[in-house]
């Protein structure tokens, strides 16, 4: 197993509020991991931190043995980080390919304004590959914000995928899903938990019991269990910060 | 998630970009350079004619940023301004020619606003108006107190062009049919260019940061620097049209670097509809129609100028232009 | 140089300043509950300096003008609220930005029309002309009002911000709109208000400068731009901010104009944009807002 992120020692506070204090993991290659924890735990914080959105207070982070903290968000992309959002953040008014071939073009080309986008068709491709992998690819002509919730939600996924990236970070991709659309969804992380390397924020316990090799939980933001889905359930502190908190474990 | 759903059958075929689809986006240059060629001959004066070239061409280099990449900046007159300051300072004070003091007003524009663009984009959302406003205000107060170099309160005088001569061949710039043309010719340019640039990569990219900054970073762009690139694009083009107003009117007023001109070119923007291509030259059309008209029988056209303005942020967002493409994609 | 002429611009200026701080803290207390960029505040200034004038006409009382025209062009403002702004909170923010934009050229065109293109000037009552002296110089009587109307209206503010129910709302929706909804606050009937206590002081600001500088339609543009540049270096959405700022300009103005005349009003824009290089957020800015 090669280690694609190290996390050593991270903290990050607002003025004087300690949203992630000192954690410290590693994630390896074509794992799926789920970071998991009561509302206000740090689990925002800590994907923010993990895809350059923040710079850490402390601590240092490294991707595939490169130092890379405190670059700038846009540098993770290209190193190979995506991520989706937990609300709903697209390009609404264009079309969902151009959602998904923009994003791919990010990597390729950005300040080219010599050439017709149309002399890259591989982007074209590529977007088609995703928005195929994902079950979008018969509405890739409709504008994206005349979606129905549930298919926004698997174009954010097609668009943080596109990128083909490393390490792929996705924060709630279900939220505000009902129980159909909750089902598509899961079969799609399935299909993808196969072939890269995963960090997954969830509410929905079930979902991550089936989905992830590994668990990290967070409470005040300290790491307080990291392991196999098995032991994170039968550990004591766990089931303390959890006790009284069953819709955590909807 | 609905990936069996067949609600919609999409026709395969060749992806469409995004904007105006078919014919109209096709083939619109040659479409704008058709119209601006019969513009002088279809309105009531060349001298609107060439207002509505000049003020068109303005209106597109700002829509590039406002409409495009979706940055409202009210202090867009700096550029154009600067661009007629530079290019008559360089033939009044540096004897230079007409070409390189095109050039000279050009560049020195494009300068300006890679300056004011690096300081007003260190703000985010909506401070950025604040502070292209102050900047430019900056600019006019300078320009005023500058008099030895700009003249000061009554502009900058004494550069009338007779002629200009182009590839061998001599235009009579006092013919007022051949000065439309001779001006068309880079307004035609410019609009192939801006064209080009929607056409391209980096016009994906402003459009994607328009549409979500942070999505569009996490994605890999660096926001900041597509937006001070697609600023400095748009500075230009208001510079090209700030030359070619300097070379109509062989003067430069001051008021071409006041807030009132700034304003004039989101109001024109505005009008016709930010964020498609000829929504800015109809914009410019109809503004400067109802000042043609309405100056006729009151000196104080601007009141309805203004609410107009007021009717379209409230009825009409998207513009003239914006809502037909709306009406048209919708049947 | 001596020194008297020094502490007599100085003062000039704070007085001068005093004015902005109206404009600016109208703006930003706009700015912070309604997000709302209000590019009509410079013409409502020009209109309350107008209103003033006419109400003096009306009245022959100069006390009259200071208490009505604020208050009058304050409800006018709420009516723009109500009428012209509310309909547009949905959309996104650059929407009520060009509406009040669009108002601000009608007020302007709207003014030329009432009481014509030219200036007209103002005096202040007799009451306030001629000199005082401070032990340390001779001040104009005029300017020293000013300022005390400025730190009463500013105490009168304070008071009404840190101890009732009404200020804590507004200083917890300025630093965090969500919290509006979180505390139960009627929404729209408080984005009257404040709107209207904005525009009421921008008016304010607008009556006092009319006997310091000539009144016309056009007075406003200038004053609006001061205020971007008062709230950029203070620091987006602190009132703090926009007092202190809005003296330092006014201080800043009115020193150059001692030293080297032709840079006077160069220098603020040149301050905004010192500001913008070393402290993108402002003065009393939080990084991340705005910046």
């Amino acid at each position: 197993m090669t280690a694609l992120m190290q996390v050593e020692n991270v903290g990050r506070s607002f003025g004087g509020f300690v949203a992630l204090a000192d954690v410290s993991a590693t994630f390896e290659q074509n794992k799926v991991t789920a970071v998991i924890g009561p509302n206000g735990a740090g689990k925002s914080t800590f994907f923010n931190v993990l895809s350059g959105v923040l710079p850490p207070s402390s601590g240092s982070i490294r991707f595939k043995g490169q130092e890379v903290t405190g670059l700038k968000q846009h540098r993770f992309a290209h190193l190979g980080v995506a991520r989706s959002y937990q609300i709903t953040n697209l390009f609404p008014k264009l079309t969902v390919q151009e959602n998904v071939r923009v994003a791919a073009q990010a990597l390729r080309t950005r300040y080219n304004l010599v050439q017709n986008r149309a002399a890259f068709p591989e982007l074209v491709e590529k977007a088609d590959a995703a928005l195929g992998h994902v079950g979008l690819h018969a509405k890739r002509s409709r504008v994206a914000s005349d979606l129905a919730h549930g298919e926004q939600r698997a174009l954010e996924i097609a668009i943080a995928l596109v990128a083909d990236p490393e390490l792929l970070l996705l924060d709630e991709p279900t939220a505000g899903m009902g129980p159909e659309e909750t089902k598509d969804m899961v079969a799609l992380l399935e299909r993808l938990a196969s072939e890269r390397t995963i960090l997954l924020v969830e509410h929905k316990m079930k979902m991550i019991l089936g989905l992830s090799d590994r668990i990290l939980v967070l409470h005040h933001g300290r790491l307080i269990a990291d392991g196999t889905p098995q032991a994170v359930q039968t550990d004591p502190e766990v089931r303390r910060v959890y006790l009284g908190q069953n819709d955590g474990y909807a | 998630m609905s990936s069996t759903s067949h609600a919609a059958p999409v026709p395969l075929g060749a992806p469409q970009a995004v904007g105006a689809p078919g014919v109209l986006s096709r083939w619109r240059v040659p479409l704008s350079i058709a119209v601006l060629c019969i513009l002088p001959w279809v309105l009531p004066s060349q001298a609107l004619a060439v207002n509505v070239l000049i003020y068109g061409l303005f209106a597109v280099g700002y829509n590039l940023l406002f409409g495009y990449t979706g940055l409202l900046s009210f202090g867009h007159a700096a550029f154009f301004g600067g661009g007629a300051y530079l290019t008559g300072m360089a033939i009044v004070h540096l004897g230079l020619g007409w070409f390189p003091a095109m050039l000279v007003g050009v560049a020195g524009s494009s300068v300006l606003a890679a300056v004011i663009g690096a300081l007003s984009i260190r703000t985010r959302g909506i401070y950025f108006c604040m502070v292209t406003l102050a900047l430019s205000q900056l600019v006019y107060y300078t320009a005023l107190q500058a008099s030895n170099w700009t003249g000061g309160e009554n502009g900058l005088r004494g550069f009338t062009l007779a002629k200009a001569d182009v590839l061998g061949l001599t235009v009579n710039l006092l013919d007022p049919t051949q000065k439309y043309y001779f001006l068309m010719v880079f307004a035609a340019l410019a609009l192939w260019f801006v064209s080009r640039v929607l056409n391209s990569p980096f016009g994906a990219a402003i459009e994607a940061v328009r549409e979500n900054e942070t999505r569009a970073r996490a994605c890999g762009y660096d926001v900041e620097r597509t937006k001070l690139l697609s600023f400095i694009l748009s500075g230009a083009l208001c510079g090209v049209a700030g030359t070619l107003s300097a070379i109509h009117l062989s003067i430069v007023p001051l008021d071409a670097l006041h807030y009132h001109t700034s304003s004039i070119v989101v109001m024109m923007t505005m009008l016709g509809g930010a964020g498609s291509f000829f929504g800015p030259f109809v914009g410019a059309l109809v503004f400067l129609l109802i000042e043609d008209v309405a100056s006729l029988w009151t000196s104080h056209w601007q009141l309805i100028v203004g609410i107009v303005f007021i009717l379209f942020v409230l009825f009409l967002p998207k513009g003239i232009w914006g809502t037909l493409i709306a009406w048209r994609s919708r049947s | 140089m001596d020194l008297e002429l020094i502490l007599m611009q100085l003062f000039s200026g704070l007085a001068l300043g005093a004015i902005l701080v109206m404009v600016a803290l109208g703006l930003t207390i706009i700015f912070g509950m309604l997000g709302i960029v209000n590019f009509a505040h410079g013409a409502l200034f020009m209109v309350g300096a107008y209103a003033g004038l006419w109400i003096a006409s009306l009245t022959g009382s100069f006390w009259w003008a200071l208490l009505v025209a604020p208050i009058a062009v304050g409800a006018f403002g709420m009516l723009v609220e109500r009428v012209l702004i509310r309909p547009l909170y949905k959309r996104t923010p650059d929407d009520p930005l060009l509406l009040t934009f669009g108002l601000g050229y009608v007020l302007v065109e709207a003014v030329r029309i009432t009481f014509g293109t030219d200036g007209i000037p103002f005096s202040a009552p007799d009451a306030l002309q001629g000199v005082v002296d401070l032990g340390v110089g001779y001040f104009p009587l005029y300017r020293l009002f000013v300022l005390g109307v400025v730190a009463v209206i500013l105490l009168l503010l304070w008071i009404a911000l840190e101890k009732t129910r009404f200020g804590l709302i507004v200083r917890a929706g300025a630093r965090d709109p969500l919290i509006m909804r979180v505390l139960g606050v009627d929404v729209s009937r408080l984005w009257l208000l404040v709107f209207g206590l904005g525009v009421g002081l921008t008016a304010l600001g607008g009556v006092l400068a009319a006997p310091m500088r000539n009144v016309s339609p056009e007075m406003g543009t200038l004053v609006l731009a001061e205020a971007f540049v008062v709230t950029v270096i203070g620091g987006m959405g602190s009132l703090l901010g926009a007092v202190v700022a809005g003296l330092l300009v006014g201080v800043a103005v009115s020193m150059t104009a001692l030293f080297a005349p032709e840079m006077a009003t160069i220098v603020m824009f040149a301050l905004m944009a010192l500001i913008l290089l070393v402290r993108p957020q402002g003065l009393f800015g939080r990084p991340g807002v705005g910046a």
